[in-house]
């Protein structure tokens, strides 16, 4: 049986059969990939190069030229289904089918990434429209944007032919993050209903198998209501700071605990005291209190004005002097030592002071005795008078530890941080489960049990997963790793990111 | 002082068998009585038959018979005359036409003055704080001007700083409570939400830096209240302090009008303390000299302990011992905290480089429960358990509530405890006390 990539007439190809000596020759070719060698990174325009490299690029045309000769007993044989994207097995499967492929309603199908991989390695045989399918033909019909793609076929081509069991990824398979909290028991090791594998939506969005009308219309219906879902959730995006907003209104209000005035009163916030004119606050030349100690007191009180006072009660003026006869000027009993310091006392008054006979009420006033404590502890002005100060105030001892967590201003964050509140993106997914090459021998496909890692496939032209991409997929894939296979036009390097805390010498 | 209108009716064994004595009051005058303290002593009732009368602010209804129980000293005002009986053998009973009353109201009047402008003008309204040594009626004028703000619908707020002798909660605490209702007869405010911090000892010079962080820490509470319920802002804020008004007690009075920002300052009856005040807050705060009373009575030390021991069995059982029925269970030394606020002062010398004195005074210091607990009564802090983070802030954390230590077995590692909800505790961080309860009646 050959492959070949220029196409003739289909009866020629699946009927050819090679003579004795041909099917010789071909067994006894060569099977060596030719080796690639050093790079040459500068081109230096000598023939020799030259040649070297068309030598290198013809080795490789031929080997993808070559004629693959397999024995037909060998080869399984089967069918494309291009509704469904999906091929099916016409004869018993092979070895491969420990690892590989599905079954359902009693036939046996592979998916086509899988399909492709088998007829690279020689074990497959696909017909379409009873016409057998060459390797490029596969490439073409089985690789598309929307399913697998080129770059996850060879991701997943090169673990294969590595050894590793690899499987499509399914999300709906991994348990949430709230069966995840409540540990249970995961749904697919309860009994046996799913212990066919089964096909998973992703990454190939597909319809059902074999499609009747009704069935197309229930799609289409889940489809629908699918629809103004995700609508609901766009459309649910922009509020969101302005639920926010309420809620941090909300937690404002929370915090006072005593409260029991209506809340629109608490709208109409004073202005900051004093702040409108340059006058004090209370003009106490016009509030009369009955000051006994004040020297421009008058003799009796003024009279009140009825509407201060409680309801029924009216009172008439009172002489202030009488009272001062029998206020308390007691001398009190004071030591050698406390006269002293009341005389040197006596002398200072704050009031006598300009800076502050210009304070119009606390907040300046407090104002100004900062400026003062700050003057006397000899802080510089430049530092500490501004918005932005420093991280700590030396005169405040603190233990060291507390020092390194106030300086530390970059704090250190895990990886799963905050990432069960993130949404997925579309453009980022996780492709492939993978299994270690040594399961294999005891591999069940109904019960795979763990993958070893999990593969995200990125083009090396494509953009960079950024820090909330790798945040979600992690938090998807819960505790297996998540590995970023980069595609570099058919070579694949693997790069993953792992959470790690930085060590502190500092013990409490 | 001369009683006159006294009218001894005739033996008169009306309805409780007591004697009955009836003073008709002119204008402007107040009936001053005292009941003779100790046990087994007759309550005395009053009730007023005609006209009006007020007992500190509060106004009284007629034909109501108000019982005053022994160690109460009551003075019965009034602003237009009236008359009124009293029941029973009071200790001294004198009508006096010396009273301030003209002038506390005088000072009622200038501060709802100063209401209606920051009502006017959207401010705040006037923070008053009053003060004066022990013994002049301190309590009794901040009682009066709150009674008299909330019968001309104001929501004035009480702030009591009285470690010794606290209106609001039991004694070694400082607390704030807003005022909706005058003061009852009998009973004083009723006590409801007050916010309560824990200090731990009668006199604020056992550790004057916690006093001045909790008169801070009030403060700011207030304030922020302040800036969401417009009601209480205008109300502003009447503070009553302690008597101790020299050295650091001085010193705490005007760090406190410096946090409250206090407007207006009403000195009782202290000259002295009215000058240095003067000199020693901005002139933009008003400071006022009152005179006190000539009806207030100096309390004895004995008087202050029993006044005290009073307002602990009140927080447990109600009032006069009658409406509350508290719980008494065992706490395992395990399940609680107990820590003790201010270590003992260490020289400087020995600090590390630095350090400062007052890190020692608010420091906690764990306390193991042993035998000498017993009769403590313990703070239960409102701190969250097993909040490592809180652990700092349970200084300034308010108080859920009180317990009382009754007895201690170390062999099984338990207290006994009163408290005033059924088990369990709702938190398990306890703060001690100085303050001593035996539960003896």
């Amino acid at each position: 049986m050959a492959d070949k990539n220029k196409t003739g007439s289909a009866d020629n190809f699946y009927n050819e059969i090679l003579s004795p000596c041909e099917l010789f020759a071909a067994r006894s070719r060569s099977h060596k990939i030719p080796a690639r060698g050093q790079k040459d990174f500068y081109p230096d325009d000598s023939e020799e190069q030259r040649q070297r490299l068309q030598q290198s690029l013809d080795e490789h045309w031929n080997l993808i030229a070559e004629e693959r000769v397999e024995r037909l007993g060998n080869l399984v044989k089967a069918t494309w289904v291009p509704s469904d994207r999906i091929v099916e097995l016409q004869t018993p499967a092979g070895k491969f089918w420990q690892t590989m492929g599905f079954s359902a309603e009693g036939k046996q199908y592979l998916l086509p990434e899988e399909a492709l991989y088998l007829m690279e390695c020689g074990n497959l045989l696909v017909l379409h429209q009873d016409l057998p399918l060459s390797i490029q033909d596969g490439y073409e019909m089985f690789l598309s944007s929307d399913g697998v793609s080129l770059q996850q076929y060879q991701v997943f081509g090169h673990l294969k032919r590595l050894g590793y069991v690899v499987h499509r990824f399914d999300p709906s398979s991994e348990p949430s993050s709230y069966v995840r909290q409540l540990n249970l028991p995961q749904s697919r090791e309860r009994g046996g209903r799913q212990l066919k594998r089964k096909r998973s939506p992703s990454p190939t969005p597909t319809c059902s198998h074999t499609k009747t009308p009704g069935e197309s219309l229930a799609e289409n219906m889940e489809d629908d209501d699918k629809l103004p879902e995700s609508h609901l959730m766009t459309s649910a995006e922009p509020p969101d700071p302005q639920t926010a907003s309420q809620r941090s209104a909300g937690e404002g209000q929370a915090r006072t605990w005593w409260m029991m005035d209506a809340p629109e009163l608490e709208v109409d916030k004073r202005s900051s005291p004093g702040s409108p004119s340059g006058r004090l606050r209370w003009n106490f030349s016009t509030i009369p209190f009955p000051d006994l100690g004040s020297t421009s007191r008058p003799r009796c009180t003024v009279p009140v004005d009825p509407s201060l006072l409680p309801r029924d009660v009216t009172v008439g003026v009172c002489d202030l002097d009488s009272w001062m006869r029998k206020i308390n000027l007691r001398k009190v009993k004071m030591s050698l030592k406390e006269q002293q310091r009341e005389k040197r006392r006596r002398r200072w008054d704050v009031n006598k002071d300009r800076e502050v006979q210009r304070c119009r009420n606390w907040a300046e006033y407090h104002e100004l005795l900062a400026r003062r404590q700050a003057k006397r502890q000899g802080r510089p002005a430049h530092l500490w008078n501004r918005k932005v100060k420093p991280l700590h105030d030396p005169t405040q001892p603190i233990s060291t530890s507390e020092l390194l967590d106030k300086i530390s201003v970059v704090k250190s964050t895990n990886l799963l941080e905050g990432a069960s509140r993130l949404k997925g993106s579309e453009e980022w997914r996780i492709c492939f489960n993978v299994y270690q090459p040594d399961s294999v021998a005891d591999f069940k496909k109904s019960n795979p049990g763990k993958p070893y890692s999990r593969m995200c496939v990125c083009s090396f032209d494509g953009p960079v997963p950024d820090l909330r991409v790798i945040k979600q997929l992690a938090f998807q894939s819960g505790d297996v790793l998540v590995v970023y296979a980069v595609v570099d036009h058919g070579d694949i390097s693997f790069y993953t990111f792992k959470d790690f805390q930085l060590p502190r010498d500092v013990y409490t | 002082m001369a009683a006159e209108g006294v009218e001894k009716t005739s033996e008169d064994a009306s309805s409780s068998g007591k004697v009955c004595t009836r003073f008709d009051l002119e204008k402007e005058t107040e009936l001053r009585f005292e009941v003779e303290a100790g046990e087994a002593v007759d309550q005395v009732d009053l009730e007023l038959q005609t006209g009006m009368a007020e007992v500190f602010g509060s106004e009284l209804n007629r034909n109501k018979k108000y019982t005053f129980g022994p160690g109460s000293k009551i003075a019965v005002f009034t602003w237009q005359g009236c008359s009124v009986n009293l029941y029973g053998k009071p200790e001294v009973a004198y009508v006096s036409k010396d009273t301030p009353m003209l002038l506390y109201l005088n000072t009622h009047a200038a501060l709802e003055q100063m209401r209606k402008q920051a009502e006017r003008e959207n401010e705040r309204g006037p923070r008053v704080m009053v003060v004066g040594p022990t013994d002049v009626g301190k309590s009794t004028v901040c009682r009066m001007l709150l009674s008299y703000a909330v019968r001309v619908g104001r929501r004035p707020t009480l702030v009591e700083l009285d470690v010794g002798q606290s209106g609001v909660s039991v004694p070694g605490t400082v607390s704030a409570l807003c005022i909706e209702r005058p003061a009852d007869v009998e009973e004083s405010f009723s006590v409801q939400a007050p916010l309560v911090y824990h200090f731990g000892s009668t006199t604020p010079g056992t550790n004057i830096k916690l006093y001045n962080k909790l008169t801070s820490c009030l403060a700011e509470v207030f304030s922020q209240r302040c800036e969401v319920n417009r009601k209480a802002s205008v109300g502003g804020c009447i503070i009553n302090t302690c008597g101790w008004v020299k050295g650091s007690g001085y010193q705490a009075l005007v760090h406190c009008a410096s946090t409250f920002q206090v407007d207006v300052v009403l000195v009782l009856d202290h000259e002295r303390l009215y000058n240095e005040l003067k000199r020693d807050l901005p002139h933009f705060v008003r400071v006022v000299l009152l005179p006190k009373s000539g009806g207030v009575v100096e309390r004895s030390k004995e008087c202050r302990r029993d006044a005290r021991d009073e307002k602990i069995r009140e927080y447990f059982y109600g009032f006069r011992g009658l409406s509350f029925f508290p719980f008494s269970f065992e706490v395992r030394f395990s399940d609680v905290r107990i820590y003790k606020i201010g270590a003992p002062s260490i020289p400087d010398s020995c600090l590390p480089l630095g350090m400062s004195q007052d890190d020692t005074q608010l420091k906690l210091v764990p306390v193991t429960p042993g035998r000498d607990l017993t009769y403590h009564v313990l703070s239960v802090s409102s701190v969250e358990d097993g909040d490592e983070d809180a652990r700092k802030s349970i200084v300034e954390s308010p108080v859920c509530g009180f317990i009382v230590v009754t007895n201690v077995d170390t062999q099984t590692q338990v207290m006994k405890v009163l408290s005033p909800a059924p088990r369990p505790l709702p938190r398990h961080t306890l703060l001690i006390m100085d303050i001593r309860f035996m539960d003896m009646k």
